[in-house]
């Protein structure tokens, strides 16, 4: 009983001494990133965050020498890792206050996320000085990285769905290029035949994550109700729809499995890829990596469907934003600026974060760019002729939906919900989400 | 009591003194302590009360995190389920296979050490991303395991890919680890005394019944050790699934530490993954506080017995 006063004080002291120390050992440690985050040399260092593949990295890092190259005053450190962990990641320096300066933001769930937790600088006070130039960029993109009347971030480039198709294996059906007219019945008829034919797939297992909405739609109809409290379509006959096509074609082995389909890890790896599979449903921004994996001649149209100029819609490949604890927003636009204005950008990373915003780099790129990059630019080009607006109303727990999804979808696919069990199961998982 | 007061205070004094060093000494890892483990601890108790997101003040809302948990949520009791099963399995089968082994290499005499350093080895690479990635490769549809079945004229299969067999892939790859607790059990079998060995064959006991009567009793208090210190690691997996299945397919692998995680840090759910932590922690402990109950009927110390 005695001793306890005397524990307490001397275990003060202790606390005290340790306390010191480490005050001492953090103080010289993180010299670079002392009270204004500067350098010792008296650079301004942002420190700057995206996802993506390994050519990717390589570009980024690139084009971050070459700004700083034209901005000696500025110092970049990067971190970077693929998209699988990579808002895990973010979610962990929120929630220590220490976002980067520069983070690669995604549209959709995600940027509500942040806005919602006010995470993101408003950028419109840099885009009126004319810091970030955006002139002659379409409202319609600019609106993409909008929230009420903040710029909480600037589209690295434009993205659209895209069916992806194997030339050569479409050629043996019978089939020559595809204009964008075509039913979802005509795309099970030629996966189908080629199935026949060639003994491999006929097509890819559709991601529901994406595809879903696209399907909904098609029909006129949407994944949320305007203001993201439940979900947007009434009927559950389109979702068991949509199970029944994909899961007839999985029975008949024209598309594959997920068992198939979980061993795919990563772009490089696909069926289309290794001409395994004629049909694949992707982002547009993917036909780099898709392209310089593989040997087979791959197209772009539009997705199959009577509507799809109601389906189509054109996205933004993913924004740049700038967070609210960055102490130095403007050196964190400047490089924004550089990077939607600056030619070089593009001719290191061509259309693999989308398709430049600016009209006149579009412009100055269209003598020089690769195949690919031609391809993509005619794609982009085709969908803004042929889509209707993107829906920007996706509620915070999106990402949680869109994971019920797909893991009813693995249950019809694998057989063990019938489709329009499928269907109702997702609406009962939404509603118990949504309504939280 | 009463004759060493006058020397007291003295004395007193230079213990005093001798304490203040002692608990200077050990203050570091008091405050390590402290702050890095009991703080975390009560603050994610804490957090278990509220709908924290990570990102904006958390909420007080009571036991609804709790409520949630046990009569709202189909993939909490699918990841509870999967993990008991995992655990029930893969602990035994590790538990065996390392007794067993431990059992061969007690025999070996020559290069005793190089045996144990392999079959330890997959145990210090053990819990890491590669072997994980290894595992994946190793049963994938192209994998090395269905190319011998091929070649063996087996049917393959989709091991990773089939609901049903998905899980097995992970309890092989946990039992494969066995090398810590071979190598405590190597150490108690090397504690039993020779002589009683000795005693029993020259009463004409068998190898077999000397295992049963001599060897097993004689190791029960290392079984113990081993047991509970495998539930816990067997409940706390989470790079296995991660890695290998990502807790595919069809939930059937998902491992309640990988679900936790997804909560928290996909879904922003911190809260509501505190709250899981703590069940977790009370289903460990319950369970733990049950095998040490049982231990008195089973574990034998020789020290009871004299």
């Amino acid at each position: 009983m005695r001793w306890k006063p005397k524990v307490m004080k001397t275990m003060a002291l202790g606390l005290v001494l340790t306390t010191f120390l480490a005050g001492c050992s953090s103080s010289t440690g993180s010299s670079s990133d002392s009270k204004d985050g500067k350098t010792k040399d008296g650079k301004v260092e942002l420190r700057m965050t995206w996802w993506g593949s390994q050519s990717r990295h390589d570009q980024t890092q690139e084009i971050i020498k070459k700004f700083e190259e034209e901005n000696p005053d500025i110092k970049i450190t990067s971190e970077f890792t693929g998209f699988d962990g990579y808002f895990e990641k973010m979610a962990a320096q929120a929630a220590g206050n220490n976002l980067p300066d520069i983070m690669q933001q995604n549209f959709g769930e995600y940027l509500n996320q942040y806005a919602d937790k006010n995470l993101l600088a408003d950028l419109s006070e840099y885009v009126e000085d004319g810091t970030i130039n955006v002139d002659g960029v379409s409202d319609i993109i600019m609106d993409s990285g909008k929230q009420g009347d903040k710029i909480l971030g600037i589209p690295t480039g434009t993205n659209a769905l895209t069916a992806f198709y194997n030339v050569d294996m479409l050629k043996e059906v019978g089939v020559e290029n595809l204009d964008g007219n075509w039913s979802w019945d005509e795309y099970v008829d030629i996966a189908t035949k080629v199935h026949e034919k060639t003994g491999e797939f006929g097509t890819r297992l559709m991601e529901p994550k994406n595809l879903f909405e696209y399907y909904l739609r098609e029909k006129g109809q949407k994944l949320f109700n305007e203001d993201g409290t439940a979900l947007g379509y009434k009927d559950d006959k389109l979702l068991s729809d949509y199970f029944e096509l994909n899961k007839k074609m999985v029975d008949a082995g024209v598309a594959p499995g997920y068992d198939t389909i979980q061993q795919i890890k990563g772009v490089e790896d696909e069926l289309i890829v290794h001409g395994k599979a004629p049909f694949d449903f992707r982002w547009s921004n993917q036909a780099t990596a898709l392209d310089s994996a593989s040997e087979q001649e791959l197209a772009m149209t539009l997705l199959p469907g009577d509507n799809n100029r109601e389906g189509m819609f054109l996205k933004p490949a993913m924004l740049w934003s700038v967070s609210e604890n960055s102490k130095h927003k403007e050196e964190a636009a400047r490089f924004i600026d550089f990077f939607t204005n600056n030619i070089e950008v593009y001719e290191i990373g061509g259309s693999d974060r989308g398709v430049p915003i600016k009209e006149e780099i579009r412009n100055e790129m269209a003598s020089t760019l690769s195949d690919t990059d031609k391809k993509v630019f005619d794609y982009i080009e085709m969908v803004t002729d042929n889509s209707s607006p993107i829906d920007s109303n996706y509620p915070q727990q999106a990402s949680e939906v869109l994971g019920a999804l797909q893991e009813v979808d693995e249950l019809v696919m694998y057989g063990q919900l019938s489709p329009k069990d499928g269907a109702k199961e997702f609406r009962k998982k939404a509603e118990s989400i949504l309504g939280r | 009591m009463t004759e060493l007061k006058p020397t007291g205070p003295k004395r007193k004094k230079k213990s005093d003194y001798q304490n203040v060093t002692g608990y200077l000494f050990i203050s570091p890892f008091l405050l390590g302590f402290f702050l890095l483990t009991l703080y975390p601890i009560l603050y994610s108790l804490y957090l278990s009360f509220t709908d924290y997101d990570l990102m904006s003040e958390p909420n007080w809302i009571g036991l609804d995190n709790y409520v949630r948990m046990f009569t709202g949520d189909e993939t909490f009791w699918q990841s509870f389920k999967v993990t008991l099963m995992y655990a029930g399995v893969a602990v035994p089968f590790r538990l065996i296979f390392a007794l067993l082994v431990a059992l061969a290499l007690n025999k070996v005499v020559e290069m005793a050490g190089l045996y144990r350093t392999l079959l330890y080895l997959p145990s210090v690479v053990g819990g890491s991303i590669a072997v994980s990635i290894m595992w994946r490769q190793l049963f994938g549809n192209d994998g090395a395991f269905n190319s011998i079945l091929a070649l063996l004229g087996i049917p393959t299969h989709s091991w990773l890919g089939d609901p049903k067999t998905a899980i097995w892939t992970l309890i092989v790859l946990y039992g494969w680890q066995f090398g810590s607790s071979m190598l405590i059990f190597l150490a108690g079998l090397r504690n039993i005394p020779k002589t009683y060995y000795e005693a029993s064959s020259v009463d004409g006991a068998s190898p077999i019944k000397q295992f049963f009567i001599i060897t097993l009793p004689l190791l029960t208090p290392v079984i113990l050790f081993n047991m509970i210190m495998q539930i816990i690691q067997g409940f706390m997996a989470f790079t296995p699934s991660f890695v290998v299945t990502n807790g595919g397919p069809v939930n059937s692998t998902l491992l309640y530490v990988l679900y936790m995680y997804r909560r928290a840090f996909e879904y922003f759910d911190m809260g509501y993954a505190s709250a899981m932590a703590w069940f977790m922690l009370i289903i460990i402990a319950v369970l733990t506080g049950l095998i040490f109950k049982t231990s008195k009927h089973w574990v034998h110390y020789e020290s009871d017995s004299k």
